[in-house]
């Protein structure tokens, strides 16, 4: 009786852990923070959100994929004049590009956590490929169910993206912290 | 831009004429923190209203500082999560929350910590900012020469009563992320 409760316990499990979930992204808790250094000097820092979205996870067979969205013009740096000049044509050029996406199906797993997303990020029309390395993961449960989520890093050149203002005075390299949560369907 | 320099220019007029006196440029000058909620991902927010003054002088290693943040100001880009976190900072009853340090530690002519008080919801507790950049340069714009850079501080928020915030399982521990930049007067 013990050992029949046991495999059936371990056969649930097991079924369980095989099955693929998505997870749709909470806006109140994915926001994309992005870090700058000024004259060499001291960090400027802004953020895009809410940030829109799905992931799918399979972390028995450590495959996985996401698909995230924002607009540029919500760029914020808590100064008006500045997010305004990001928005322009030679920055962000939201009026022509209002949407940033990242795009990944190359997720690495350390154990069942979550180490590493590669994938693609499309910028002011342009597509490079970004990695996102996780800093924590995790997953917990509250009333809506399942919640699964973490802290992520990467970098990437801004003139990768068509974005020389400021250069070299305001550094190349952007550093993107971003926080994500996605919901169990 | 105009806009920006006009209140650069106002802050410079009323500083104080002390030895080595510098104006707190609030374009290159916040006070952000980051917070991990139910250890899963991390909330980072930051405080848009603040003044301040700054006097140092690299060659005698002395040096005294203060803000002042308008703790009405918090944002997180979150509305729900500004509420709640405004609600643990008692913004009504506390509008303002200040650091003030006279104490100051050098690593040759860079400011390496600043060693002071901060008072939160009408607590004042010590507090030591580190700084992880220091540097000094002429910025074009103002033809000045600019001090800044970037500091860190960790804290229990507990230490100042700041209890509460279960329902968005608000960590204990807060960081602290400033930036600061100056202009020679």
């Amino acid at each position: 009786m013990k050992s029949g409760l046991t495999l059936a316990l371990l056969f649930a499990a097991a079924a369980a852990r095989a099955e693929p979930a998505s997870y749709v992204l909470d806006p109140e808790r994915c926001v994309v923070h992005w870090e700058v250094v000024h004259f060499g000097t001291s960090t400027v820092r802004g953020r895009f959100g809410p940030v829109n979205g799905e992931v799918m996870l399979d972390r028995s067979g450590g495959r996985g994929s996401v698909s995230l969205r924002f607009a540029t013009n919500t760029i914020d740096t808590g100064l008006r004049p500045f997010n305004a000049r990001l928005r322009e044509p030679d920055m962000l050029a939201s009026t022509e590009f209002p949407e940033a996406y990242f795009v990944a199906t190359r997720f690495r797993f350390d154990g069942d956590k979550l180490a590493e997303v590669r994938g693609e990020f499309t910028l002011r029309g342009v597509s490079q490929p970004l990695s996102l390395l996780a800093k924590r993961f995790g997953c917990r449960r509250d009333a809506r169910g399942e919640v699964c989520g973490g802290d992520f890093e990467a970098h990437f050149e801004r003139s990768d993206f068509g974005m020389t203002f400021g250069l070299p005075w305001i550094a190349n390299r952007v550093h993107l912290v971003v926080q994500v949560e996605g919901v169990k369907r | 831009m105009v806009k920006l320099l006009r209140s650069a220019v106002l802050v410079l007029a009323c500083g104080t004429a002390a030895a080595a006196p510098y104006a707190i440029d609030p374009t290159h000058t916040f006070v952000g923190f980051d917070a991990l909620l139910f250890d899963l991902s991390t909330a980072r927010g930051r405080f848009d209203r603040k003044e301040g003054s700054l006097d140092f002088d690299a060659a005698a290693h002395s040096g005294r500082v203060e803000i002042v943040i308008d703790t009405t100001s918090l944002n997180t880009g979150v509305a729900a999560l500004d509420r709640q976190l405004q609600a643990l900072l008692a913004t009504g009853q506390h509008p303002s929350a200040r650091f003030v340090a006279e104490r100051f530690t050098f690593d040759g002519n860079k400011v390496a910590a600043v060693d002071g008080q901060l008072t939160l919801r009408g607590r004042t507790q010590p507090l030591v900012l580190k700084a992880t950049r220091f540097d000094c340069y002429f910025n074009p714009l103002f033809r000045r020469q600019v001090c800044g850079g970037d500091f860190e501080a960790t804290l229990l928020r507990s230490e100042w009563g700041l209890d509460g915030g279960a329902e968005i399982g608000l960590a204990d521990r807060l960081r602290l992320l400033v930036q600061v930049e100056a202009i020679r007067q």
